[in-house]
């Protein structure tokens, strides 16, 4: 009984119409353990926490409790397992209190809420959670609700407790208390499963990793037999390789061309996604920002790019203050953008390759002719791309869900490319496609930086910074760790950096 | 692409046809023939000149609403209240014909009166786009409700300010013929504004399709998102989608007051809002398929019609309906059973894949 594994996953997979999100998963999680699920945004970790706790339906596989294969269906079948999960966005009632929304569901007839609200207030005593059970779930912080999301799995007995990115929205001081709360919990023999793509996390509190990438186990690793560069390489997928020099001459007396000062935005009552970043982008540099995705780096390029609103700083263009402009006005100005979700952001998909060429400047002008679409001249310009960026496709009429991953990009990086007439922005411009569309994207993007555009390049892929980038910068938890040279930075620094930590000696003393 | 055209025209062809059984079942029922009594109303309907005006005249008013619910529909939104609009462009269409009557020639005065219900209609849609946009209100509902509010003020006006002379009846006094769309077809009901439907709804065609306000809308009811970070500003392609779904739903005013009843008459023709949806989804959405699902149903209204009158046997004349409303509803579902066969298809594409 003790030998057996308290949960055990077996060859689950699970499809979407379009996207593989699980493939062949196969872990076990063992009776009070700490199990971390570790892997970037899309590597399929909420999916198949999703699947055990009943909100998904596996297309393949199979789950067993104690050696004996189960069917979960649904959350209730979970929940009669000991399971419960604490979604990323709680799933509690506002207008109702505490002791109301931990008893939602489990009680019938007539409610003795004198009862109730007492055995709620045991419960937090034994658990040391100081939460009031009378007040309203709306009027309480985001650290203490998610304290009244535990309680409530814990008040349903729950002995598997699996959280989503549950630090996501803690300061470090509330994150400390739980994980003080999951040591805790665990030493009674119960297990807990963390959802999450923090390494520093990860290392602190887990007692083993199963890291995936592209919906797929790729590791389950000791935490003592493993460290933070060994992870990074497991989740990333390729080596770090050796930083390489970038063989371009320096352009040190370049004007400045992007400039950020002091920005920050944060949502109300919640952890400030961007922290007070200040930085200089000169024309014909490539400036790289390094870290792990998650880190704040989306919400910077749509800040720059005027899809989000700063709630404090500035962001100037050549000179000019364009930090109340509409996305519209920067793209008129010479903002180009790359977004990291291609799909969500970049095309539409059910519109043809012409239609997706003239959707950053669809107010221009210069396709319209006497009222209509110039339909030829924008086959024709669609043509020239699929040309001169070598995209593999029929002709400018087929629809973007037509073509590969890479082509798509290719789509994008060529409409962006063009419509950026001064600052290129290119988040994770080369995720997910195969090395001869990345050479073909980098040859581009140097080639523009050759032609005297600035270009902000986001990436997870060392590689990828140290081969183009002329400064890095180091993105983690919404603040910059640092601004370097290309040349003073090695792939063993960078990895502490994005881990957290700022110098050798803190990683050292932990 | 090939398999979705396919899917489509199988699974409408099936809705049809499970719809015209089901009120089959229904007439056995009431002890009659279906077979006989279907093929008596389609002969009569295809030999008689005037009952086959009649086809185009019915389908006239379901060609704009269901361009009035495919016009959001393409921007992601849904107009549910082209019954309203509709009710809106009729009274302005009333009120205005009878201010102008005799005053204005003919075709002049037609030409005020459409443009007029086109705003009118306009304004109610594009009332609704602006909750949608400004506040965040569900299109759908306030669409709705919408329909209510216009119909509680037609009836207003019809007891007050634009009650007949006689005073009998809420209703108002007659058109004079000076103010009546022209026939199109003489020794038929059928007028001129079946074409203006025709060329409305190939004028949305092109706007869709061709112009760049039009692929903006598109593009937003596609991918919100890719639009927004495109510079295209959503909430204004909201407020202009509706305003001229509204005006499409509005002109059906125009052409019902001056070409058919020549007055406005309490509760009339309530059901073309709803048949228009039918009709859009019939038709995904094309502008042009919606003139030939359009006319389907108006042959299905006209043949419904004659059932009822028909001699020797006892059809209530609510059989109409009822073989609408069935068509409608496997129409509607064959949709979704669209989308379910779309989804499978590709993940049975997407398992292929992953095996190799």
């Amino acid at each position: 009984m003790m030998n057996m594994p308290f949960f055990e996953l077996q060859n689950i997979s699970k499809y979407f119409a379009k996207v593989v999100a699980n493939k062949d998963i196969s872990f076990t999680i063992n009776r009070g353990e700490v199990l971390a699920l570790l892997g970037e945004n899309g590597a399929g970790k909420s999916t198949i926490m999703k699947i055990l706790y009943g909100l998904y339906k596996a297309d393949e596989g199979h789950i067993f409790m104690e050696g004996k294969e189960q069917r979960i269906v649904c959350p209730k079948d979970a929940m009669e397992l000991g399971i419960s999960m604490i979604q990323q966005h709680f799933a509690l009632v506002p207008a109702h209190t505490v002791t109301e929304n931990i008893i939602l569901g489990n009680v019938h007839g007539k409610i003795d809420y004198k009862k109730c609200e007492k055995e709620v207030g045991q419960l937090a005593k034994v658990y040391g959670f100081d939460i009031p059970v009378k007040a309203k779930v709306s009027e309480l912080d985001i650290g203490v609700q998610q304290k009244v999301e535990i309680l409530k799995s814990l008040y349903l007995n729950a002995r598997l407790l699996i959280m989503d990115e549950p630090t996501a929205v803690l300061t470090p001081q509330e994150s400390d208390k739980l994980m003080e709360f999951v040591k805790n919990f665990t030493a009674k023999g119960n297990s807990v499963i963390f959802i999450t793509h923090k390494l520093k996390e990860v290392m602190e509190v887990a007692d083993r990793i199963i890291v995936m990438r592209n919906g797929r186990v790729c590791g389950d690793v000791k935490v003592k037999d493993t460290d933070e560069t060994k992870l990074s390489r497991l989740m990333i997928g390729k080596d770090l390789i050796q930083p390489e020099k970038s063989s371009q001459e320096k352009t040190e007396a370049a004007a400045v061309c992007l400039s950020v000062k002091e920005v920050t935005l944060q949502h109300k009552g919640e952890t400030p996604l961007l922290k007070n970043i200040s930085f200089n982008v000169y024309h014909g540099e490539i400036f790289g920002i390094a870290g792990v995705s998650g880190n704040g780096q989306e919400e910077l390029c749509e800040v720059i790019c005027g899809a989000l609103k700063t709630n404090h700083g500035t962001i100037s263009l050549n000179g000019k203050d364009i930090t109340r402009e509409n996305t519209r006005d920067r793209i008129a100005e010479g903002i180009g953008y790359v977004p990291v979700d291609r799909h969500r952001d970049g095309l539409i998909m059910n519109m043809t390759l012409a239609e997706n060429m003239m959707l950053k400047s669809s107010f221009d002008k210069r396709w319209i002719r006497n009222g209509l679409i110039n339909k030829k001249k924008l086959n024709e310009y669609t043509k020239q791309a699929i040309e001169n960026y070598k995209i593999k496709a029929p002709g400018p009429d087929v629809e973007a869900k037509g073509l590969s991953g890479g082509n798509q990009q290719k789509v994008i990086l060529a409409r962006e490319v063009d419509n950026g007439k001064e600052l290129l922005v290119l988040n994770q411009p080369t995720r997910g496609l195969d090395l001869g569309a990345i050479h073909n994207i980098h040859t581009v993007i140097l080639k523009e930086r050759l032609k005297g555009k600035s270009i902000l390049l986001i990436s997870t892929e060392l590689s990828e910074i140290f081969r183009l980038c002329d400064r890095i910068a180091v993105m983690y938890k919404g603040s910059f760790m640092g601004i370097y040279r290309s040349k003073e930075l090695n792939t063993e620094k960078i990895g502490l950096l994005m881990a957290g930590y700022s110098d050798e000696k803190e990683a050292a003393s932990q | 692409m090939n398999a979705r055209i396919k899917d489509l025209i199988i699974t409408n062809f099936l809705a049809i046809m499970a719809g015209i059984i089901l009120s089959g079942v229904v007439l056995i029922f009431l002890g009659v023939n279906p077979v006989a009594v279907f093929g008596e109303a389609l002969k009569t309907m295809l030999a008689d000149k005037y009952t086959f005006g009649d086809v185009f005249l019915k389908a006239t008013p379901l060609i704009f609403t269901a361009l009035a619910f495919a016009f959001t529909f393409k921007a992601n939104l849904f107009n549910i209240g082209a019954q309203g609009q509709f009710y809106m462009g009729a009274i302005v269409a009333a009120a205005v014909s009878l201010k102008l009557d005799g005053v204005l020639p003919n075709f002049l005065l037609l030409i005020i009166v459409c443009i007029l219900t086109l705003i009118a209609g306009g304004i109610i849609g594009g009332l609704i786009g602006y909750l949608k946009s400004r506040y965040n209100a569900n299109e759908f509902l306030v669409s709705m409700m919408s329909t209510y509010v216009v119909l509680a003020l037609m009836n207003y006006l019809l007891r007050t300010f634009l009650k007949e002379a006689k005073g009998e009846y809420p209703q108002t006094d007659a058109l004079t013929r000076a103010a009546w769309i022209p026939t199109l077809l003489s020794g038929t009901r059928l007028h001129m504004g079946f074409i203006l439907a025709v060329v409305v709804a190939a004028g949305v065609w092109i706007l869709l399709y061709k112009t760049s306000l039009g692929y903006r809308i598109r593009a937003v009811g596609s991918n919100t998102l890719a639009s927004e970070m495109s510079g295209i500003n959503s909430k204004k392609v909201y407020i202009t989608a509706f305003f001229m779904s509204g005006a499409l739903a509005g002109l059906a005013g125009f052409t019902e007051v001056n070409g058919v009843q020549h007055m406005l008459i309490q509760d009339f023709n309530t059901g073309i809002g709803s048949a228009g949806l039918g009709i859009a989804i019939l038709a995904n959405a094309n502008p042009i398929g919606i003139i030939f699902a359009a006319i389907l149903f108006g042959a299905l209204n006209v043949m419904g019609n004659l059932m009822g009158r028909m001699p020797g046997v006892n059809i209530p004349s609510s059989i109409i309906e009822l073989m609408q409303g069935f068509v409608m509803i496997f129409v509607i579902i064959s949709y979704f059973v669209r989308f379910y066969l779309e989804n499978r298809r590709e993940k049975r594409k997407i398992k292929k894949v992953v095996a190799q």
